[in-house]
């Protein structure tokens, strides 16, 4: 008996009695057994790997947080929250939840808006000589490798031959520290940060305008809206989707950099997050406190704050974004 | 007066003409359709007319302002997309009132305006409600809305009706010429359904490969056709046309093993001159059954294959000789397959065409056309 269709109402009040219980097992047996092997199957190899190299440590995290665990002792004794208390009372860690919130704030709005900015011009010059080359050079740098640029921008930023201070010579303007200043090395980092990743959200930014359907457009045309009005009041709320996955993305992304803060401010020389802890942001000094100082539990403590940080924050984008967002 | 006035218009798309020297006008409170199969440029045409292209030779006049040059919010045109292209993110009253507003309309006169055209369209509940909420047919009528709210010089419409369903089509087909009829604005209307373009127009344009085919009253067009795609665009099902020999015996014969000589009335004979093969074309609701010489017309005895049933009537196909023709009758007796059946079509109602040119040769005896309703010219 091989019924290949969908377990029925029928077939649910069928399997109270016995025969019905056979003829589930004979239809499970026949269909879904094998259309859920074959699905696991697929997607076994990525499963195993997310298993063993994401969820495994994410979760393991979770459990060293609340003990005190040495990567060399083979026992550990909970602790309760003590790593937490351990935490609020290091000045280190407030100066990079600063540090952090000072990096995200300035660059997820002009990563934003810039993106948009370059996306509406893009748009403007698809259909001329040389469009498709500049949408290419605009993504361009988020495909090299961050460590490999941060080592150039290392000698753009570099305050005697760097190519940043004689642009500002050339303006006539005074010269800047640059990555060896208290005040300007995280802003460097942040020019750095949105210069490489612009060209991601322009793209995306780019995609969203691709789907303005036209007659709307033409509907504003004859209406006499143009410009500035025609943006603010037709393109801004119809694009309103793609600009909040972009604000929900470059925070993510933000909250999480590591690696050009890594290399422009230190590199494998030591030295990452200076000067005067002044780039050291959250994630830098979650690998610090693991991979230098060894203290894993408490890095794993900071971990899971930073998580709840980036949770909260997109919990609340998530509430801003259900009253302003429009879905077509 | 208000018209619209369309001189020696052409528009190329880099290589491409999509319009060949249009020469047309829409007059006071006339309803003109454009007609033709898709790629024929009609709607270039419209979107022309709207400002949304600019033509690349040619005149474009409103009344007697010269507008080919004029942005399109300057025009004063309502315009109806396809799609409706209503702002899905606005309520229907601020759809309405958009381009108002952006025109610095006071505030007060924006609300008269819009209960004023709400009621006429009978949209007032749907005010506070949002595109996505609406029906096909609710959109439709808040995209004209929008249109009508300007109080504009001209109405352009492209293909208003074709995303609804069959039955909402033809209502409001007769909905939209009411409120053409009562508003009496100049109105440009673009179709690729020529029923559309038959029941709405008074004047129709029929286009084909960028030009004007033909341009007349709807009656105008479909009795006396033109050309031979004119003939055959118009009318559901279509007019048959049949290639026949001209015999010097002052007769014509059609194709096949077992050719029929039909003699020809000496007038028509005259008219095809020297030609040897020409086209032959009559409607199918023009054939009817020979009664021996009550009717002076075209006898030709044809092959019935099959028969479909429409309710009031049936359409027959069949042929003749070994041209595929189709007739509309209304008596189902004796339809049967294989059967032979003996028809007639009236002198004055078969069209003869040129089959190199595939244009209209000979002029009808009667100048007046047979059927006339309605309609301004």
């Amino acid at each position: 008996m091989n019924r290949r269709v969908p377990l029925s109402e029928d077939a649910r009040v069928n399997s109270a009695t016995g025969g019905g219980l056979l003829l589930w097992l004979s239809w499970w047996n026949a269909y879904a057994l094998r259309e859920t092997l074959v699905g696991y199957g697929l997607i076994l190899p990525s499963l195993l790997v997310f298993l063993v190299f994401y969820y495994g440590p994410a979760i393991f995290l979770m459990y060293i947080a609340f003990f005190h665990w040495n990567i060399f002792a083979s026992q550990s004794t909970f602790v309760g929250l003590h790593n937490f208390s351990v935490l609020i009372h290091q000045p280190v860690f407030w100066q990079s939840l600063l540090n952090t919130g000072y990096y995200v704030v300035l660059v997820v709005p002009v990563t934003t808006l810039l993106a948009l900015a370059l996306a509406l011009l893009l748009r403007e010059t698809r259909n001329l000589r040389g469009g498709g080359l500049s949408q290419a050079l605009v993504f361009l740098p988020h495909v090299t490798p961050v460590v490999a640029t941060s080592i150039i921008w290392v000698w753009i930023f570099d305050p005697t031959f760097g190519l940043a201070n004689a642009v500002l010579h050339f303006l006539q303007l005074p010269q800047l520290g640059w990555l060896s200043s208290v005040h300007w090395a995280l802003p460097s980092v942040m020019i750095y940060t949105v210069w490489h990743s612009v060209g991601l959200y322009t793209v995306l930014f780019l995609a969203g305008l691709a789907t303005l359907p036209k007659q709307v457009l033409e509907a504003a045309q004859m209406d006499g809206v143009r410009g500035w009005r025609s943006f603010r009041r037709i393109i801004l709320p119809l694009i309103s989707p793609i600009t909040f996955f972009v604000i929900v993305l470059a925070t993510i992304n933000t909250m999480q950099t590591f690696s050009q803060i890594y290399t422009l401010t230190g590199g494998p020389h030591g030295g990452a997050g200076g000067p005067a802890f002044s780039t050291t942001t959250d994630s830098l000094l979650i690998y610090q406190t693991a991979f230098l100082y060894l203290h894993f539990s408490l890095s794993s403590a900071m971990s899971l704050v930073l998580f709840a940080l980036i949770l909260t924050l997109t919990l609340v984008q998530k509430l801003i974004a259900d009253r302003m967002v429009f879905y077509r | 007066m208000p018209s619209v006035k369309l001189k020696a218009i052409n528009k190329s798309f880099g290589q491409r003409q999509v319009l060949q020297h249009i020469d047309m006008e829409v007059g006071d409170g006339e309803f003109v359709v454009v007609v033709g199969p898709s790629g024929c440029g009609k709607s270039t045409l419209l979107r022309i007319v709207a400002g949304l292209e600019s033509p690349t030779s040619g005149e474009l006049w409103f009344d007697d302002r010269l507008v080919t040059q004029v942005p399109a919010h300057a025009r004063n045109i309502g315009m109806v997309f396809q799609n409706y292209a209503l702002y899905p993110h606005m309520t229907v009253f601020d759809n309405l009132a958009f381009g108002m507003a952006a025109r610095k309309t006071a505030p007060s006169a924006i609300k008269h305006r819009i209960d004023e055209v709400a009621q006429l369209l009978e949209i007032e509940p749907l005010l506070h409600i949002r595109p996505g909420a609406l029906s096909g047919g609710q959109r439709q009528r808040v995209a004209v809305g929008r249109a009508l709210v300007r109080s504009p010089f001209a109405f352009l419409m492209d293909e208003p009706l074709s995303n609804l369903d069959a039955l909402l089509r033809e209502r409001m087909r007769v909905e939209l010429r009411r409120l053409h009829d009562r508003m009496r604005i100049p109105t440009l209307y673009v179709t690729h359904d020529q029923t559309e373009a038959m029941t709405m127009a008074d004047r129709m344009v029929v286009m084909r490969n960028g030009r004007i085919l033909q341009l007349g009253r709807p009656e105008e067009l479909y009795h006396r056709p033109s050309t031979v795609f004119v003939a055959q665009f118009l009318g559901s099902p279509p007019m048959n046309l049949v290639s026949v020999k001209v015999l010097p015996d002052k007769g014509v014969a059609v194709a096949g093993k077992d050719p029929q000589v039909i003699p020809i009335p000496a007038r028509i004979r005259e008219q095809i001159g020297g030609r040897n093969v020409v086209w032959l074309g009559f409607r199918p609701e023009r054939v009817v059954p020979q009664t021996d010489g009550a009717v002076e017309g075209l006898d030709f005895t044809a092959t019935v294959h099959t028969v479909e049933t429409l309710g009031a009537r049936y359409h027959v196909h069949g042929t003749w000789g070994e041209s595929p023709i189709t007739w509309v009758t209304t008596e189902r007796e004796g339809l049967t397959g294989s059967v032979k059946m003996k028809l007639t079509v009236p002198w004055d109602q078969v069209h003869w065409f040129d089959a190199a040119t595939e244009e209209r040769m000979v002029s009808p005896e009667r100048e007046s056309i047979p059927v006339q309703v309605g309609g301004t010219l």
